[in-house]
């Protein structure tokens, strides 16, 4: 099962510079973060899911649906029940909830729509053009690469602790925590003999060879990014002034 | 005359810490293009050459390293690891450590990146490195859904990438089925055909067999370098460096036959001149009747949460005592059909039963004393700090008194031969952890014992006596189903084969039909032991050496 949410797909937005990518989930999440009424936020929200279409990533969105009702619905609930006090539901909690429902949810399907149309090594590529040391971007590529080979043995020693009669969910707290060493141990060693013998294959092909560094990935911005970072700029400068009208605010906010 | 690809002389590592030298005093001469097989028992160095080679010791693990390696007529003595890298490339067995990237091309160009390859150059060398390992029309693949045999073909394309003339593989295949073994397999005979010079490391015969020279290495040192016929057709040679002799070598031998050819053709051919042909016995297969049914599978059909199925209406039956090889092509569903028989895994449709009870709903710890079922990686289950205490957790989680924890813990360690109680686990080698694994199943007293290739990876002695292990527990009234791609293990020691292919049944039944039947062994990627091919050449089909020697008629 691919844990990556990429989708291997040639739209528009897939063929963006990955920096112009970088700042439409930027200004997204700006303008996202300056608004708190409903109505202001129901715009956002739906140009964040006409490009989530526009991208294919509708299957994305349905294996991580679950996730979007539940933010939603805990949120709205919560914050009804608890804005004004202790089990007090109010109207100011009930909107206070929605837009930071819709906002939180926003936060995801920016996330989710950066995820589906950027590679992990775009987005290296991308830090690297802002200034950010090639290392950190590296380590992030590698991360997403050890990350799921982390949870498939992780299954495979839960499964093989099983086997020898392993219950984890009875006990107390302490008596479970202590159930999961012989879980925590397996696993952690193989990680690491996994990033050991890791380390040497990017050595063998020329990591810290002393030369200096070329980049396949050539991304050079065109018409597209500019339409994109004008309407990025855009929105993010029209939330702004949301912002500080007051247009964009709750009244009776605490 | 060409200068050669590689020299060594008098070399010699010594790791951090250790007390003796893991190689010593090893010389040798690579002309450009030669393929140099290196076998011997695990820990005999074979590894550690190879790290010399691409300088792994002493940049990366440390150790003295002494004595002279030149590689293309330069001293690689003082350079890194990275520099040598368009000089010496090296591929892992653990394919799944050799890849970091989201997709094939980002794989390949890695190391052009890292090494000031003009990106204009790199389409070209993306597509060469590519179509060299047959991976050509894989560029936007994600290289975590290529199967294993895939992997490794683009691990080795990401450093043929960088051109590098020499090329050392440490078991490229050890970790493959047979499909995917002969995959890379073949990329090897087209690098050999474009003159790389390659150093294998491989436990196989076969592989060895084509090779220009064979070193057999010993505690450290070059036992014996040949030609592989002089040095494969010795059986004494091969087991003193732990080498599997070939069939024929061994029946050769037996039958005093001189120089025994590396071919089975050749073989036949010799037989027949020399009279030597086997007759088998008019005889009528005992089919080894169950005393009743134990596992009882009706109409099993597996479905993954991902929507992927991979089983469809397979049915079955185990009689107590019997010992049965499940073979298949990797993804054909072995193992999942494996992980049902004690309830890692539950059916979609249809049941899974044992002595009439559904498995399903069996509780863990009766599951457990059931069906034991040993992984493949013995790493996935060892966490103790000592042999004694790795053992004793199964039967402390069947909540057992100390006394009956304790005389469990000394019956399951003398089974499978191991001693020390008070040793660490993590410091025993590959062959005596995977034991290990099978004690701390024992421990539980299944009566049937499900084994996920219990001889991958280990040397040949050590395989010997997994499966002499194997053969006691059988002998003693166990029930043993095991998973394996490896031929003689099958025709060696089980009684019944039951295939896989693509989810559904296959084939169930004896051995020996099984192995003449050329489009069964196809739909496995299998190929039957060299003793049945010899055999097949000859009119009949030997399951072992032995059983050939007791159909042939000799001349006293």
């Amino acid at each position: 099962m691919p844990l990556t949410l990429y989708v291997p797909a040639r739209t528009v937005l897939h063929r963006l510079h990955p920096v112009t990518k970088i700042g439409l989930l930027g200004a997204f999440v700006v303008a996202a973060f300056v608004v708190d009424r409903p109505l202001v936020l129901v715009p956002l929200g739906g140009a964040i899911a006409g490009l989530l279409v526009l991208a294919h990533a509708g299957a994305n969105v349905r294996r991580l649906r679950a996730m979007f009702v539940l933010v939603f619905v805990f949120t709205l609930v919560v914050w009804t029940w608890f804005f004004t006090g202790f089990f007090r539901p109010s109207y100011a909690g009930f909107l206070y909830g929605l837009s930071t429902a819709i906002r939180l949810d926003a936060f995801l399907a920016a996330g989710l729509l950066f995820l589906s149309i950027t590679r992990v090594e775009e987005v290296a590529y991308a830090l690297g053009r802002l200034g950010v040391p090639y290392a950190v971007g590296f380590t992030l590529t590698l991360a997403f690469r050890l990350v799921p080979a982390f949870f498939d043995a992780a299954a495979s020693v839960v499964q093989a602790q099983r086997c020898r009669g392993l219950e984890l969910a009875s006990g107390s707290v302490v008596t479970r925590l202590r159930r999961y060493v012989p879980i925590i141990v397996p696993v952690l060693i193989g990680a690491l003999r996994r990033a050991d013998r890791m380390a040497m294959a990017l050595e063998l092909r020329g990591f810290n060879s002393g030369r200096p560094r070329t980049t396949y990935l050539r991304a050079r911005a065109g018409r597209a990014d500019a339409v994109a970072g004008t309407l990025a700029m855009a929105t993010v400068l029209v939330y702004l002034a949301l912002w500080a009208s007051g247009a964009g605010r709750l009244a009776g906010r605490p | 005359m060409s200068a050669p690809a590689v020299v060594v002389r008098g070399l010699a590592c010594t790791y951090a810490g250790a007390s003796r030298p893991a190689v010593r005093d090893v010389d040798c001469e690579l002309p450009p293009g030669a393929l140099a097989v290196v076998m011997g028992a695990t820990g005999a160095g074979k590894s550690t050459l190879a790290r010399c080679l691409t300088r792994i010791v002493p940049c990366f693990l440390p150790g003295e390293v002494t004595g002279e390696i030149e590689l293309l007529g330069v001293p690689a003595r003082d350079r890194a690891v990275g520099e040598l890298a368009g000089t010496i490339g090296m591929v892992f067995q653990d394919f799944e450590a050799q890849l970091f990237s989201t997709d094939v091309t980002q794989e390949v160009v890695f190391g052009l990146e890292h090494t000031s390859v003009p990106p204009a150059e790199m389409p070209e060398r993306v597509a060469r490195a590519l179509a060299a390992v047959g991976l050509a029309g894989f560029e936007g693949r994600d290289p975590t859904t290529l199967s294993g045999g895939e992997k490794q073909r683009l691990a080795i394309a990401g450093l043929l990438a960088l051109r590098p003339p020499i090329m050392v593989l440490d078991e490229p295949t050890t970790d493959l089925d047979p499909a995917g073994r002969g995959e890379v397999l073949q990329v090897l005979a087209r690098l050999r055909a474009e003159g790389l010079t390659l150093v294998v490391i491989e436990h196989d015969t076969a592989t060895a067999a084509v090779a220009d020279i064979v070193l057999f290495l010993r505690d450290g040192e070059v036992v014996a370098r040949d030609a592989p016929e002089r040095l494969l057709g010795d059986v004494d040679a091969c087991l003193t460096a732990g080498v599997r002799p070939p069939d024929v070598t061994r029946l050769f031998a037996a039958l005093g036959l001189p120089d025994p050819p590396l071919g089975i053709e050749a073989a036949a051919e010799r037989l027949r001149s020399a009279g030597l042909v086997p007759r088998p016995p008019a005889f009528h297969e005992p089919v080894p009747r169950a005393r009743g049914a134990l596992l009882e599978v009706r109409g099993l059909c597996h479905r993954y949460p991902d929507g992927r199925d991979a089983l469809f209406d397979v049915s079955l039956s185990i009689g107590e005592g019997e010992f049965v090889a499940l073979v298949g092509r990797n993804g054909s569903g072995k193992t999942t059909l494996a992980k049902h028989l004690n309830g890692l895994l539950a059916p979609t449709a249809g049941s899974v039963r044992l002595r009439g009870r559904e498995v399903a709903f069996l509780p863990l710890e009766q599951l457990a004393q059931r069906v034991g079922y040993v992984f493949q990686d013995p790493d996935h289950q060892l966490f103790a700090a000592t042999v004694g205490e790795e053992v004793a957790f199964g039967p402390r989680n069947l909540g057992l008194s100390r006394a009956e924890v304790d005389e469990r813990v000394a019956e399951a360690l003398a089974a499978v031969d191991l001693h020390e109680r008070a040793a660490d686990p993590f410091l025993l080698d590959k062959g005596a952890r995977q034991r290990l694994a099978v004690a701390s199943i024992l421990a539980l007293r299944p009566d049937v014992l499900v084994l996920d290739e219990p001889t991958t990876g280990l040397d040949h002695l050590e395989q010997q006596r997994m499966l002499e292990l194997l053969t006691r527990l059988h002998a003693a009234g166990r029930t043993i189903v095991i998973v394996t791609h490896t031929p003689w293990v099958i025709a060696a020691h089980t009684r019944r084969v039951v295939l896989l292919a693509d989810g559904r049944l296959r084939y169930d039944g004896p051995l020996r039909p099984f192995f003449a039947n050329e489009e069964l062994l196809a739909a496995a990627a299998f190929r039957a032991p060299d003793i049945t091919r010899l055999g097949r050449a000859l009119g009949c089909t030997p399951l072992t050496v032995d059983e050939f020697l007791a159909w042939t008629p000799r001349r006293s």
